[in-house]
């Protein structure tokens, strides 16, 4: 084991970094460019991928390197390459007006980012890296998910689900000190991975079909 | 052992049959001879179990388990399994023999390889049923059964008439395994395990209403399954338009499945009973016994008839349950034995008789190609081992003596008239009225009897379907054989037969009663007590053959000297009896339909047409139809209201990808602040 001292500083480390997530998450919702998004998205799993690092240095959790990497090479690398190759293909690079304007949304996410901690304030003492990560993750899974119902683009809708799954990670990186058994942590990874692309696949078939890839239209689908 | 053959023996024959399907004949022998194989060690197995008695209570056998630590499957044979699998072996035995040549008839017209692979496999998911050891092994077979049948029941799916009977038995299959599952969960919550072992007696472990809760998740879940009044709609739509061999499986042994959950359920699991559950078990057998054979007596679709006398026979049987349940309430514990066997022993006689009278009508149906009553008529002559094993099924259901049917229904009467001196309490007149019901149910059942076979097989033939008819089969009168003989042997030795049951009622009732039951080196069958009453059927069957020489002998003495003349039967001054004068099923049943009125609603429309004057009409119509009852009063106000508000919660449904979402996110939201 590490000394005290250097434990400190790793429980000081994440929930910074777990802030800051929450702080792009914020800037997501404001932001209305695709290419932008995708960007702040990758910063965000960056961060992720840093807190896995890190929660790895500081426990000696040797497969939680594994999740740092995959991270690292799955959000921050390979899923904003697919994404940006996509709003080339499609030629939209501008969501429109979301249902809510940016001042309300941002009123709505504070709300649920208080309900957050309240909600998570009877497992603080479970946490082992510093408090507030797992209400910070909890803020930004309600907040992913607020994203997803307030945009119409699909692909925005698509960013929002990463970014929930991004609060769910770090939920399981935080609640335990050795994060998930490394099994369940790969299936979730390749979960996600799988629905991107067949998400992708989608987002082009509607904007071929719609001439837009506004999901509001698919309730012409409806019998 | 023997059981292990017997289920390898169902899956090899399930895996034969649809392997072989293209060489319909080859899939027929191989489907339906292990089959046969697999009911004959069953028989053996259950007997020899059930004689051997209390040694033969084995440990439960893991068939798989999962990866999940409760995830298993479980069998375990007590005697009381070893009592339902005989039931499903023996009829499955007979069933087998009957089915090698009924199946005959589909060559060519239908997958004779896929009736018989389904029909193994439904033997074998009916014995896990009856030897499950846990709930998963329970349930799982449960719903196999289901689907099964499901797809046997629409087997003839070209029939219209059949891929709706196949629905409305899905939906109510679903119902009673929705309750089913219901009412385990309430017993496994409280055992904190799935085995039936740690289920036992758990009811002293849950509060009043739970208990209540689970016996009524439970009378209604079996009771669908049992065909209980008013539970019993989808029994008369879907016995009838399976293949014949079907049919009888489902109302021999299927429809016992419930009556094997709620004995298990109510004498093992629940503890001590209430009054009121008795009660109402006993009630709700009364109105079924009563109602079904009413609704009987007004089919004249040969299988329908024979399916609502199920809903009878079940009445029957649970009227011996409750009042089992009722004395161990009041601490009667010989007399609730008594009952217990009263009900057990119709089981297995309604399992015998009904299957022999459902081959019987499959028999009847491949003949003359109609369910149509009114259409056949004369068959006693062209199908005479047809008709003679039918008369004594007839005989056994219409509870006379000396076959089977009136043994068991006897043994109902002792316990329900020794009832009304077990308590002061008013329940007690539930007792006799309960015995008065049944002598009336027993009358209607032998009139109805009366009608079934003497519209039949009797007189001329109606139509030239019938005229045309032919014996059937010799595999299909074997099967028919087997249980005719088998109703012969429950009704003259029912001591033989009640060792058998010793082991049942010490596993459920603490007591063995075939001592107290047997009279005279087993000649004679008594009322267990003091007060009841004692009856032999070889007696009357003695008496029956020493009698018969009687009217001989008369006619030998007086007869010789009358003057014997032969002429026509009077026939009303027309020239020659035609079918068209013969009484028909409608008519026979016209006094009853008249007095029951307010159940039957019976609606006639009569349309003349005539010239000159009303005395001589040029054409006539007429129009007779019953209300059905329980469709249009219950079940129709239920389905309507469901369509209703289903329209309402279709706006929920905006096809807006947005709405979806936030359907769900409000969802998060709500439990997370009633999380706080």
């Amino acid at each position: 084991m590490h000394p005290p001292s250097t434990l400190e500083v790793g429980s000081q480390i994440i929930p910074l970094m777990a802030t800051l997530m929450l702080v792009v998450q914020l800037l997501l919702i404001a932001q209305r460019m695709l290419l932008t998004s995708i960007r702040l998205f990758a910063i965000q799993s960056l961060l992720l991928a840093g807190i896995a690092a890190v929660v790895a240095y500081y426990y000696n959790a040797g497969h939680v390197y594994v999740v740092a990497v995959l991270t690292l090479v799955g959000k921050v690398i390979f899923l904003p390459w697919l994404l940006t190759r996509l709003v080339h293909r499609i030629q939209i690079h501008q969501d429109t007006e979301p249902l809510l304007n940016a001042p309300t949304s941002m009123l709505i996410c504070a709300a649920l980012t208080l309900l957050g901690y309240s909600v998570t304030r009877p497992f603080t003492s479970l946490e082992k890296l510093g408090n507030n990560t797992l209400a910070i993750a909890l803020a930004l899974l309600l907040t992913g998910f607020f994203l997803m119902i307030n945009r119409r683009k699909a692909l925005t809708q698509v960013l929002a689900l990463l970014t929930v799954e991004n609060g769910v990670m770090l939920a399981a990186v935080a609640l335990t000190t050795y994060g998930m058994p490394l099994v369940v942590e790969l299936g979730i990874f390749f979960d996600v991975l799988v629905a991107v692309m067949v998400l992708g696949i989608l987002v082009y078939r509607i904007r071929e079909n719609f001439d837009s890839m506004d999901t509001g239209k698919l309730d012409q689908l409806k019998g | 052992m023997l059981l292990t053959i017997a289920l390898v023996a169902y899956v090899a024959g399930m895996a034969g049959a649809l392997l072989t399907q293209r060489a319909e004949r080859v899939a027929n022998a191989l489907g339906f001879g292990l089959a046969a194989l697999g009911g004959a060690c069953g028989v053996v197995f259950s007997v020899v179990s059930l004689a051997a008695g209390q040694a033969m209570t084995s440990a439960p056998v893991t068939l798989w388990s999962g990866p999940i630590p409760a995830v298993r499957l479980v069998v375990e044979v007590d005697a009381l399994s070893c009592f339902f699998v005989l039931i499903v072996s023996l009829v499955g035995l007979a069933i087998s023999i009957f089915s090698f040549g009924y199946a005959r008839t589909y060559y060519g017209r239908k997958n004779v390889g896929v009736l018989a692979g389904v029909y193994n496999a439904l033997l074998l998911v009916t014995t896990l049923v009856f030897i499950a050891g846990n709930l998963w092994m329970f349930l799982i077979a449960w719903e196999l059964m289901a689907l099964l049948a499901y797809a046997m029941v629409s087997f003839e799916h070209e029939d219209r008439e059949a891929r709706q009977a196949g629905v409305l038995y899905f939906i109510m299959s679903h119902l009673d395994a929705a309750c089913i599952l219901l009412g385990f969960l309430v017993l496994a919550q409280a055992a904190g395990d799935f085995s039936f072992a740690s289920l036992h007696g758990i009811g002293a472990k849950l509060s009043p209403h739970q208990r209540d809760a689970a016996f009524l998740l439970f009378l209604c879940g079996f009771g669908i399954k049992a065909g209980v009044v008013p539970l019993h709609i989808w029994l008369p739509v879907a016995h009838p338009v399976a293949p014949s061999n079907i049919s009888a499986l489902m109302s021999g042994v299927f429809i016992k499945t419930g009556i094997y959950g709620l004995v298990r359920v109510c004498f093992e699991f629940l503890g001590p009973p209430p009054m009121w559950w008795g009660a109402t078990m006993l009630a709700a057998g009364t109105v079924s016994a009563v109602l079904g054979v009413l609704y009987a007596l007004m089919e004249h679709d040969l299988k329908r008839l024979l399916a609502y006398h199920s809903i009878e026979n079940i009445g029957i049987i649970l009227m011996g349950l409750g009042a089992a349940l009722m004395f161990l309430h009041t601490g009667h514990e010989v007399l609730a034995s008594l009952a217990l066997i009263a009900g057990l022993y119709h089981t297995i006689n309604h399992a015998v008789f009904k299957a022999l009278l459902f081959l019987g009508a499959g028999a009847v149906l491949h003949a003359t190609h109609t369910r149509n009553m009114e259409e056949m008529g004369g068959l006693a002559k062209r199908m005479r081992w047809t008709s003679l094993f039918f008369l004594v099924g007839a005989v056994a259901i219409s509870a006379l003596p000396p076959l089977n049917g009136f043994v068991s229904e006897w043994l109902t009467y002792q316990s329900l008239l020794q009832g009304f001196g077990t308590t002061t309490s008013l329940v007690r007149l539930m007792f006799p009225l309960g015995g008065a019901m049944l002598a009336l149910t027993g009358a209607l059942a032998a009139a109805c009897f009366v009608k079934a076979f003497g519209i039949t097989f009797l007189a001329q033939p109606r139509s030239d379907h019938a005229r045309n008819a032919h014996e059937a089969s010799l595999p299909m009168l074997v099967g028919q054989g087997v249980l005719a003989a088998a109703c012969v042997f429950l009704g003259l030795f029912p001591t033989v037969f009640l060792k058998l049951l010793d082991p049942v009622t010490q596993q459920l009732a603490g007591h063995q009663l075939s001592q107290q039951l047997t009279l005279a080196n087993g000649l004679v069958l008594a009322g267990a007590t003091a007060q009841g009453g004692t009856v032999s059927t070889l007696g009357i069957m003695l008496m029956a053959v020493c009698l018969l020489p009687v009217p001989l002998a008369l006619w030998a003495v007086f007869a010789r000297r009358a003057r014997t003349r032969i002429a026509p039967t009077w026939d009303c001054g027309q020239r020659g009896l035609t079918p068209q004068m013969e009484y028909t099923a409608t008519g026979f049943s016209k006094p009853l339909r008249m007095i029951f009125k307010a159940l039957f609603r019976p609606r006639r429309e009569v349309q003349r047409e005539y010239d000159f004057s009303p005395y001589f009409a040029t054409t006539l119509r007429f129009e007779s139809h019953m209300e059905e009852v329980f469709q249009t009063r219950i079940y129709r106000p239920v389905i309507l209201g469901l369509f209703r508000l289903s329209r309402r919660l279709r706006a929920l449904q905006a096809g807006s990808l947005q709405a979806y979402l936030i359907y769900v996110f409000i969802t998060l939201v709500a439990l997370l602040l009633f999380a706080l």
